[in-house]
């Protein structure tokens, strides 16, 4: 079985991972989930791939810490998080959340919760490749 | 041996993903900082955030073990 927690160069499934997470509980009644994917255009720029580097031990531990931390604050049944590291074309899958609760407001919050988190707390980073060159991303928070 | 770490813009901007730095005893993070942001300047110039072996960390007055990984990084820009 697939570990909840990954980062890896491959696509991914986003069927598949909210399948292992129907398949967690029966007592599984809603199911959110968040895809983020690379952009063509960004900062007035065509952006035509992304590439990923990552502190990739770190970013594993703190997304782990994450995953528990979501489970025990919204009551989560279970949770997956899925990163992508290497180049990224444009309309190709980036990150992949989902969580599992008995009810949708406790899933829906923590989906939200950890994409929040993943984007404050985990240490990656993008470099947008354009025509006008390559450029890495600066957070605007 | 301290190994010190950089990725993404750091490590674009110095040209190295490590650089290993001999161990001295009371070493602390600042003292490494600030030797490296020396020979680095425009480097350190976008490092927000630092971790020694793995955790994150504000504390520069830490001293530092022989063998500890550091790792100097910019603001982090996933998902």
């Amino acid at each position: 079985m697939r570990a909840s927690v990954r980062i890896q160069h491959e696509d991914f499934s986003q069927d598949e991972e909210i399948a292992r997470l129907k398949t967690r509980s029966q007592r599984t009644g809603a199911v959110a989930s968040f895809l983020g994917c690379a952009r063509d255009f960004s900062e007035g720029r065509a952006v035509s791939e992304i590439n990923f580097d990552a502190y990739a031990d770190m970013a594993l531990a703190e997304m782990t810490v994450m995953r528990e931390q979501a489970i025990a604050m919204f009551t989560l049944i279970d949770a997956s998080i899925v990163h992508r590291l290497g180049t990224v074309k444009s309309g190709d899958n980036i990150v992949f959340i989902a969580t599992s609760a008995e009810h949708r407001a406790e899933a829906l919050e923590g989906c939200q919760w950890l994409i929040d988190e993943l984007k404050r707390r985990v240490p990656i980073w993008k470099k947008e490749i354009t025509p006008d060159g390559d450029f890495w991303v600066v957070p605007h928070a | 041996m301290i190994k010190v770490l950089f990725f993404g813009p750091v490590a674009d901007t110095i040209g190295q993903r490590s650089i290993d730095i001999e161990y001295r005893i009371d070493m602390s993070l600042q003292d490494l900082r600030e030797s490296l942001a020396q020979r680095f300047p425009q480097a350190f110039g976008i490092v927000a955030f630092t971790a020694v072996n793995g955790v994150q960390t504000r504390n520069m007055r830490q001293l530092l073990a022989d063998r500890s990984e550091i790792a100097f990084m910019a603001k982090f820009s996933g998902g």
